[in-house]
């Protein structure tokens, strides 16, 4: 896993120098191999840096084991094959292959992404593993009766690439393109990773189900990330099929999978300057080592193996020496400590002049509709019915078991109850997926904590606005003023979100990892990450478990501001009587699925049900 | 055990009532088919039997770690390979030195043996260190251990095929027979009654003993397990031994049937082993038995629909398809997530 990388502070000055000087360096480097067989290698390298880049997508960014990667790769090289040799007497020019070649290598990403996305991980590893085996069987056999793949002997012999009137034809020059469009993808990895793709695909890798109930649509990111790294692996497969004037069905195996993995591995899952030293290290490794030839599979499984018991996050992870740490914001520029509440105590005076107070409303908001909700044998939830009005603060109480969060996990989407149905201001949401509920502008928090461990305050609270952000991966790679705005906006917003905690969530807290901060402020930041859906009405479930006595009643406050001031409609579930006593308009009492009892506090407290279910029967 | 029993156990076996079928007007396709059933369903359950062995070995490592355990295959391979030198070191020439009851008896008792300690080195050294880290973690360290094996196995013993001599193992008269249209072999009838006889134990362990009970507890919930004072440690290094000893037994019968193996063998064989596993639903021993016979029958009569090249894709299909309609398989649970 990778760490948390501070934010990089370079500026426009600084960026041009290095790519200057980046693209200088690999300018000369070719010029520098010392014989053919060398610069081979120097180009294999780039090309294996493309294909590490786009595995590193799937298996990096959203944490999905793909087995048919190196099938996409292949796809690629053969599409391109057969459309640009003497196989069918198809010869179309490069300039059309090559993106053919991606896109129909994506197609068939999606495609088996579509039909497995919904498996876990292990079972998604499978079956990709069968998908690459069929395809190996198909490129054997796919010679009779009408020969389209050449079976064992392959396709070879292809056109000359030419490139504006530039023919590709030495070994120069193929390394250029490949490192040019090596380059492309570099800079590609680099910007999908710090938008609000690479946002979701961490967040899906951190933790999916929570994910999901921050708005992220898993299955559709999931299957984006599984097409992409297909675009990428179709990419350079045509790349390398022109690069080797010849396709094989052996080009395509489980070995060359195997070595693609471990410079991922090496790398670091999801860390791109890893990723790219892995890809050169082991391609420029092995040359050493080749009077061991016989040894370098094994010591591909070896690397696996060890690395994943001692260095999961590469070689790389956790080396910041390149990364420039941002400024604490709460210093200024003499270094000394600025009060970091600042932002905290100006959004209160804005709020201190603000002389309407929200109080709930005659609507009806979310209508939860005679609910039955069934696990095998237990009915947790049982034909249960309430209506949650507007601007409204509704606890829902009741002993452990009572089916609170399971009538939170079927508002926000995570169940399907099994009869009933819920619906928001008259409109049925039953049976939604979370993250459209979240759209609809319903969001919650979890009990047990579910935030994104591994990324920092400010990720975690972006991830929120994912569902109310449009930009697509063209807008991304090619930074559009759309994305520029959208991401303008998540982060002002966000902010502005955070800062409702005060000093708690800002300040050099921006930048830290969720897993850093204190048990009370994890709790903050699920709030504040949900807050960040723009929801209306927010599940809070057992806000202040956990906290001491302080803590607790600075929630309760908060939590009630949330409503007065913001004009949020809350609905919570809460164990603690005294906060449930400060804030609700109504109480809610649950035992066995069913509703004891409802009403405002003090009547629900006398009732003699509530007493029963909370302290045991009297002795008559 | 004694051959000759075993043969007949194995005939009666395979002669089961359901196979007499009298349709009168039937197109010549069809009967066809109908006639050479019988010979595939025995066919059929020979590969299950084996199937189902490997199956046993990845559902009861699921079961406990929630794990693929990619290395399966490989010592399923490492099985055949035992198999396979013990028979060589036993034979002079192609002739056995001792009785052929005994070399078969050896051949699988030390596959397994070898198997099973492989099992628990594997676990040690690439499973125990990550059991508290991310699933794919796992999965990689178990992809690690598969590639290093059977790159092991290459490097030692080159990529040639090895081919186990059993001719000379078995007295000529049953060799091959034939019971009614279906011609049956003396390794054919080996394999299906040492399968099943494994498996049958394997079930009376599970279901009679204080270990059984321990190993079932600990699927359940590994956690409560440990609070009820049982060793899970020690519990998973048995799953290993059991698992990949099965496996291990299952590669030396395969080699007995098809007399050959190779350092590739076990790539197929684990995706089969996997498939079957999934079919009866992961996680569930019974089911692994099931699926393995089901996923032997499926593949034997497809042959009589596809050709034979394609005999994989058959098997690779119907996992794609169990998994996107029925992911919890036969006879597995489906569990609400835990929120």
């Amino acid at each position: 896993m990778e760490t948390i990388e501070s934010k990089t502070a370079w500026n426009k000055r600084d960026r041009i120098l290095l790519l200057t000087g980046l693209v200088l360096l690999l300018a000369v480097v070719p010029l520098l191999m010392p014989d053919h067989y060398w610069l081979r290698i120097q180009t294999m390298a780039g090309l294996y840096i493309m294909l590490a880049l786009g595995l590193n997508v799937v298996a990096g960014f959203a944490g999905l084991l793909d087995l048919a990667y190196v099938a996409f790769f292949g796809i690629g090289a053969y599409i391109f094959a057969i459309l640009s040799s003497d196989q069918f007497g198809i010869h179309l020019p490069f300039l059309l292959t090559l993106p053919i070649a991606a896109f129909v290598s994506m197609g068939f990403g999606f495609a088996l992404g579509s039909t497995s996305m919904r498996l876990k991980g292990d079972y998604l590893a499978i079956v990709t593993l069968a998908f690459s085996q069929i395809f190996k069987l198909l490129l054997l056999n796919l010679d009779r009766p009408v020969n389209i793949t050449g079976g064992v002997n392959g396709i070879f012999n292809f056109d000359p690439i030419s490139l504006f009137g530039f023919r590709i034809v030495t070994p120069l020059a193929y390394s250029y393109l490949i490192w040019f469009s090596a380059l492309i993808v570099i800079a590609g990895c680099f910007r999908i990773k710090t938008s609000r793709y690479g946002r979701g695909w961490e967040a899906i890798r951190e933790d999916e189900l929570a994910a999901e109930a921050m708005g992220v649509n898993t299955t559709w990111m999931k299957l984006k990330a599984f097409a992409g790294g297909a675009f990428i692996a179709g990419g350079a497969g045509a790349l390398f099929a022109s690069l080797q004037d010849s396709v094989f069905p052996n080009n395509f195996n489980f070995p060359q999978l195997v070595i693609v993995y471990c410079m991922v591995i090496l790398g670091g899952l999801g860390n791109i300057p890893g990723v790219i030293l892995g890809a050169v290290i082991l391609s420029i490794l092995p040359e050493f080592l080749r009077q061991y030839g016989a040894y370098r599979m094994m010591s591909y499984g070896l690397i696996l193996i060890i690395l994943m018991a001692l260095r999961p996050q590469g070689i790389m992870g956790s080396v910041d020496f390149l990364v420039r740490k941002k400024k604490r914001p709460d210093k200024d520029e003499t270094g000394i400590l600025r009060d970091s509440t600042d932002l905290y105590y100006s959004r209160k005076q804005k709020y201190m002049g603000a002389d309407t107070l929200y109080s709930k409303g005659p609507r009806v908001f979310l209508d939860f509709q005679n609910v039955a909700q069934d696990f095998g044998g237990l009915r947790a939830v049982n034909k249960l019915t309430f209506q949650l009005h507007e601007r409204e603060i509704l606890s829902i109480i009741g002993p452990n078991g009572a089916g609170k969060s399971t009538v939170f996990n079927i508002i926000s989407g995570i169940y399907a109850p099994t009869s009933g149905g819920v619906y928001l201001r008259d409109r049925s949401i039953t049976g939604l997926k979370p993250h459209q509920i979240v759209s609809l502008g319903i969001a919650r928090t979890f009990q047990n904590l579910r935030l994104f461990s591994n990324m920092s305050v400010l990720d975690n609270a972006r991830v929120g606005q994912f569902c109310r952000t449009k930009s697509g991966p063209l807008s991304i790679l090619l930074h559009l003023p759309r994305y520029r705005r959208e991401e303008e906006e998540t982060e002002a917003h966000v902010k502005e979100i955070l800062g409702l905690f005060g000093a708690r969530l800002t300040g050099y807290r921006f930048d830290q990892g969720a897993s850093l901060l204190s048990y009370a402020n994890r709790r903050r930041l699920e709030i504040a990450r949900a807050l960040s859906t723009n929801a209306e009405i927010l599940l809070l479930d057992e806000p202040s478990a956990g906290m001491n006595p302080q803590e607790t009643e600075e929630i309760t406050r908060f939590i009630k501001r949330l409503r007065d001031i913001h004009g949020y409609t809350i609905l919570l579930i809460e164990h603690k009587l005294d906060v449930v006593r400060a804030i609700s308009d109504r109480v809610i009492a649950l035992d066995y699925g069913r509703k004891i009892a409802e009403g405002d506090y003090e009547e629900v407290a006398r009732n003699e049900q509530v007493i029963e279910a909370y302290l045991g029967r009297k002795r008559a | 055990m004694a051959p000759r029993s075993v043969h007949h156990a194995g005939i009666r076996a395979a002669k089961g009532p359901p196979l007499r079928f009298d349709f009168t007007q039937q197109d010549k396709h069809m009967e066809i088919y109908l006639e050479q059933l019988p010979q595939q369903l025995v066919n059929g359950l020979t590969l299950g039997g084996v199937y189902a062995l490997i199956a046993i070995g990845y559902t009861m490592v699921y079961g406990i770690l929630f794990m693929l355990n990619f290395a399966h295959g490989e010592v399923y391979m490492i099985g055949g390979f035992t198999g396979w030198w013990v028979l060589h070191l036993l034979s002079r020439g192609s002739v056995p030195i001792m009785h052929a009851a005994l070399v078969i008896s050896l051949m699988i008792v030390l596959a397994m043996a070898a198997t099973g300690a492989l099992g628990v080195i594997i676990e040690r050294f690439a499973y125990r260190p990550l059991r508290q880290a991310p699933r794919m973690n796992l999965l990689l360290s178990a992809l690690g251990v598969s590639i290093f094996l059977q790159n092991l196995i290459l490097t030692y013993q080159g990529a040639k095929v090895r081919f186990f001599h059993v001719s000379s193992l078995i007295p000529e008269s049953i060799r091959v027979f034939q019971v009614g249209h279906v011609v049956l072999s003396f390794m054919k009838v080996l394999v299906i009654g040492v399968s099943f006889l494994l498996m049958g134990l394997l079930t009376v362990v599970i279901k009679r003993t204080k270990v059984g009970k321990a190993m079932r507890a600990t699927a359940q919930d590994i956690e409560a397990a440990t609070f009820m004072g049982i060793d899970v440690d020690r519990i998973i290094v048995l799953v290993f031994l059991i698992g990949s000893a099965l496996g291990g037994a299952a590669g030396t019968l395969v080699g007995l049937l098809f007399t050959q193996v190779d350092y590739y063998v076990g790539f197929q064989a684990g995706l089969k082993g996997f498939t079957a596993a999934v079919v009866g639903g992961i996680g569930n021993i019974t089911g692994a038995m099931l699926g393995g016979i089901i996923l032997g029958l499926l593949e034997s009569l497809a042959t009589t629909f596809f050709p034979s090249a394609y005999k994989d894709v058959v098997a690779f299909t119907v996992l794609i398809l169990v998994l996107i309609f029925r992911p919890s398989g036969l006879m597995g649970e489906k569990l609400p997530e835990k929120v």
